[in-house]
């Protein structure tokens, strides 16, 4: 498929705990267009984390093909780790942004410096960067550092970093997980809305039902892995 | 669950954790316990081997033959103390000496010295004289007869003289110097392994801080969790400190038992005090440090509040850094100078991590690079959190620094003293009978030696300064030398007039040592009256000239200068015979005399045993500071690593955002490097300081004199090697923690944002 941004197929992946495997992706398979979003939903256990650290390199799968972006990545290729690691780098560097739950950014910076970091890791200027603290409504937070603001202020902050490093894929896993409800919808609106935007493609782990609904695509992993 | 089985449970979970907490107690007690066990074992040897060296005097008979039992009944008769000591050959080599204890029981009056051996007669050497009377039947044997030093010239009856009796030369001043140094080094032991402890207890805290506040949300009173844990930090200490006492003790006995065998090989004799010693000493020292180390935190409130605010602290600290500085120039009291050192050395502690992250979060202001700067904001980070073992390394580094430029120091210069001093091959003593006037003709007439010129003739004896006004007048050795020959004309001097040893020949001044020099004040050029019995003279000072070892001040003179009613209390013949034998040349002065027997000196054999003893205690102090670095450098490796547990969410960032491993690897690199090198860089002058310390001022106030004071730029290096070696060591052990997909973090303190 010509436009497809990230498309997955045959994915299995499996964890051990002592000598008991323990399967979290079977066969699995997903595709996402430019502009599209997706809503990864399931029991807590059930394999999300697992499915976006995989989708962006962070985790091998045990087999399957994850094609992003123009790269192809087969868990079953000669390849070399090192290779392929430096080409997940590559991509994470300048194409993927990933947000996780929490602590998306480096204590020791301030908010600013934050996003001014990962804008050059990903070769892009640091001249707007401050105006993106701004869209996002943080712009006189910007000199503070991580631990000066609140949990949700520091969400959005990791927003303006994905953003400044114009993405063309967000991964993101539980980003408002951890804030208040009103919070969360700010935060979420804000991500909607830049996506739609920047026509990049989103996934998005969550647990709430309704946020699911607002995605273009929704995936339910279901339960948890049958032991 | 009970509140200790919750508290508990943190390490069930984290076993690791408790074992890094055992393992450092273990080592610091071990640490600690082995550099205690150490000096007091040196001391104790050293003792023993003082009194069984110390010089004795004995009797001999003037026609020179050797003394005979015989003899002994007629000084027993005369009513003079005298004891027999008869030395008897093993065929293995080695050897016992006979004594008697009961005619040694008038050596034992009250005030005067103890009896002349230190042990047992247990055949190590010496045995009762009847027992080595029977063995004197096969073997070769000696005897001699030790007499007490209550007796002067005047009670032997004729035929008798007075002769110096001592089976090796003296160290006694040279080991004083010696322990006062392992005394200093034990007493910087203890404060790293203070700091050790802290820095893993901190460390235990900081891992349980979650369980803490959870348990706080839970109702419990901070107080009772603190005294919990004080509680639980007594008990581990008691479990490990006992095992750390054992391998301490095993550790001084490993390194000891070759110092032992070093005293050994010099006095013939068991002098290495062996496993007595006390548990108790070493048992309630480290209880008391471990238990001061993790109550500091009740403590600093109170000296917070006296100090007032941070900025304050810090300006307070700095001005003790000054004053301690200061003091130690100024001082001239021993206790003061240990003070002002302790001074210099809290204050260094308190301010180097304190620098480190000032400068870093200086340079990171000014960093354009985001990745520099970042980098630098973390090495603040790193330097806050892990102050405690920084201090301990650097420390560490600074002593090592001391010590080894002391050591080498030491060594090169006893070594050139010894040269200097035993530069002839051979001392010939001058029976008392004899007269040396004949034998300088005959030695003058040999044509080898008066070729070589390395011959001369020695006298010692005592002669007085008068002090001034109020003053005490002062008893100073007398060291008189002639011919001046080549034999000495190569001391090194560390000032002098021109042409000094030239107008010493013509008797036309002095020269003083290094320690009179200091303690009166005198300069090269200067005239110093000297008493030699009632007659005085006025002499000027020639030179000064270096004597290590022992605090005496003495001068230097020609023998014509003496006048005739000095007091000879010693005269030998120094004699390098070249191609003449040594005896040819005792043969001749045994004609010139017409003695049967004389007493000769092997100073090469001296020399060589000297310098056994000193290498071994030499590698003995560079074992134990090494030692010492080494247990800091694991303690930091061990604390970077715990650390960085809590850290590595955020290097693992850098690689989600799109570096490769090694890049990420790359950074912690640079960061852990920079951390061990800045702290090698601020160990630097604090070591160079402190040799100055030891060389310049506790030296000088100590013994009187001296030792050059070098630098040895080499060292540094190695320690700059060493930096990066634990830099590197800590990189790559967190580097591994960057494999595995770390979860987020999870404590309160992370969620907050992290440390910044
Ligand atoms: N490193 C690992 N080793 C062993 N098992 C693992 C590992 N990581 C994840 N698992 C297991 O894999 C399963 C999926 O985990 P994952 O974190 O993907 O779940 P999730 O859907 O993200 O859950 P949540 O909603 O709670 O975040 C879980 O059962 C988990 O216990
Ligand atoms: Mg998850």
């Amino acid at each position: 498929m010509v436009d497809s941004l990230l498309s997955a197929r045959g994915l299995n992946k499996q964890f051990r705990s002592g000598d008991e495997p323990v399967p979290v992706l079977t066969d699995f398979s997903l595709q996402l267009g430019a502009g599209e979003s997706l809503a990864l939903t399931g029991r807590s256990g059930s394999g999300k984390s697992t499915l976006l650290n995989i989708l962006c390199g962070l985790e091998k799968p045990d087999s399957g093909t994850v094609q992003v972006l123009g790269e192809t990545f087969d868990a079953r290729s000669t390849e070399a780790a090192s290779k392929a690691d430096a080409r997940w780098g590559g991509l994470r560097r300048q194409q993927i942004g990933v947000v996780f739950q929490e602590a998306n950014l480096m204590p020791a910076l301030s908010l600013l410096d934050n996003v001014r970091f990962r804008a050059r890791l990903a070769g892009q200027s640091e001249d707007d960067c401050r105006d993106w603290l701004e869209r996002l409504g943080i712009g006189e937070l910007a000199d503070r550092f991580p631990d000066q603001v609140s949990g949700g202020q520091r969400q959005r902050a990791s927003l303006a970093m994905v953003f400044a490093m114009k993405p063309a894929l967000i991964l993101a896993d539980e980003p408002t997980g951890s804030l208040d409800r009103h919070t969360a919808e700010a935060v979420i609106g804000q991500l909607f809305e830049l996506q739609a935007r920047h026509d990049c493609g989103l996934i998005l782990a969550t647990h709430d039902p309704e946020l699911a609904t607002r995605c273009s695509q929704h995936l339910d992993l279901g339960h948890l892995p049958q032991t | 669950m009970t509140l200790p089985a919750a508290l508990f449970s943190h390490y069930r979970r984290h076993p690791l954790q408790l074992l890094a907490l055992a393992a450092m107690i273990v080592l610091a007690t071990m640490l600690w316990t082995g550099v205690h066990h150490l000096t007091s074992q040196a001391r104790a040897s050293l003792d023993q081997s003082e009194s069984a060296v110390a010089e004795r005097q004995q009797v001999a008979r003037t026609d020179g033959s050797p003394v005979t039992v015989d003899d002994f009944v007629e000084l027993r008769r005369a009513g003079l103390c005298v004891m027999p000591w008869l030395e008897v050959s093993e065929p293995e080599g080695g050897r016992v000496v006979g004594v008697d204890p009961l005619a040694a029981g008038c050596f034992q009056t009250p005030g005067g010295q103890e009896s002349p051996w230190g042990g047992e007669l247990n055949g190590r050497p010496f045995v009762d004289i009847s027992e080595a009377a029977e063995l004197a039947r096969e073997q070769g044997s000696e005897l001699s007869l030790l007499v007490s030093d209550d007796h002067s010239k005047g009670d032997l009856p004729p035929g008798y003289q007075l002769v110096p009796f001592s089976v090796g030369p003296a160290t006694g001043e040279l080991g004083d110097s010696f322990l006062l140094n392992l005394d200093a080094l034990g007493i910087l032991v203890l404060l790293i392994t203070a700091l050790l402890v802290r820095s893993v207890y901190l460390l235990g805290l900081a891992q349980r801080r979650d369980s803490f506040a959870l348990l706080h949300r839970f109702g419990v009173p901070h107080g009772r969790v603190n005294r919990l844990l004080v509680v639980e930090i007594l008990l581990l200490a008691a479990v490990c400190v006992l095992p750390g006492i054992w391998l301490g003790r095993w550790l001084a006995a490993g390194l000891g038992s070759g110092f032992g065998q070093a005293l050994e090989g010099l006095f013939d004799q068991p002098l290495y005090a062996g496993q007595g010693g006390s548990w108790l000493v070493p048992l309630v020292t480290m209880m008391a440090v471990i238990l001061v180390a993790c109550l500091a935190d009740f403590l600093r409130p109170i000296f917070r509040g006296l100090m007032g605010g941070n900025r304050r602290y810090g300006c307070l600290v700095l001005l003790v850094l000054i004053a301690g500085l200061a003091l130690t120039v100024w001082v001239t009291d021993l206790l003061w100078l240990f003070i002002a050192v302790a001074m210099v050395f809290v204050a260094a502690g308190i301010l180097a991590p304190r620098l480190i992250a000032s400068l870093a979060d200086w340079r990171s202001g000014h960093d354009r690079d985001l990745q520099a700067r970042w980098r630098h904001r973390e090495l603040a980070v790193l330097a806050r959190r892990l102050a405690l073992p920084l201090v301990a390394l650097q420390f560490a580094m600074a002593m090592v620094l001391a010590v080894q430029a002391l050591v080498t120091t030491f060594e090169s210069t006893f070594d050139r003293w010894l040269a200097q001093r035993l530069e002839a091959d051979y001392y010939v003593e001058v029976p008392e009978s004899a007269d040396a006037a004949l034998a300088l003709d005959w030695l003058a007439e040999q044509p080898g030696l008066s070729a070589s010129g390395l011959w001369h003739r020695v006298i010692r004896g005592r002669a007085t300064l008068p002090g001034g006004e109020d003053e005490e007048e002062t008893r100073v050795d007398v060291f008189a030398i002639g011919p001046v020959g080549p034999l000495v004309t190569g001391w090194e001097l560390f000032e002098s007039a021109p042409q000094p040893w030239q107008r010493l020949q013509q008797g036309q001044g002095v020269m003083v040592n290094e320690q009179l020099a200091r303690r009166q004040d005198i300069a090269v050029g200067q005239t110093v009256t000297v008493l030699f019995g009632s007659q005085s003279f006025e002499l000027p000072v020639l030179a000064i000239y270096p004597d290590y070892g022992r605090p005496a001040g003495e001068i230097l003179i020609h023998p014509s200068v003496l006048p005739a009613e000095f007091e000879t209390g010693f005269q030998s013949l120094s004699v390098s015979p070249g191609n003449l034998s040594i005896e040819a040349v005792t043969d001749g002065l045994k004609g010139v005399w017409q003695v049967e027997a004389l007493t000769v000196r092997d100073n090469r054999a001296i020399e060589e045993l000297a310098s056994a003893i000193f290498d071994q205690t030499f590698l003995l102090t560079r074992a134990m500071t090494t030692l010492t670095l080494i247990l800091a450098a694991i303690a930091l490796l061990m604390m970077g690593w715990v650390f960085f547990s809590t850290r590595a969410w955020y290097f693992r960032l850098l690689v989600v955002w799109g570096l490769s491993r090694r890049q990420a690897t790359a950074q912690l690199v640079r960061l852990s490097v920079s951390l061990s090198g800045a702290i090698a860089l601020l160990a630097l002058p604090l070591g160079v300081w402190l040799t100055w310390v030891l060389v310049h001022r506790i030296n000088p106030i100590a013994f009187g004199w001296s030792l050059p004071m070098a630098v040895y730029p080499r060292f540094w290096l190695e320690l700059g090697v060493l930096s990066m070696l634990i830099g590197l060591s800590i990189a790559f052990l967190m580097s591994r923690q960057l494999k595995s997909p770390t979860v987020a973090p999870v404590n309160a303190n992370a969620l907050a944002g992290g440390e910044r």
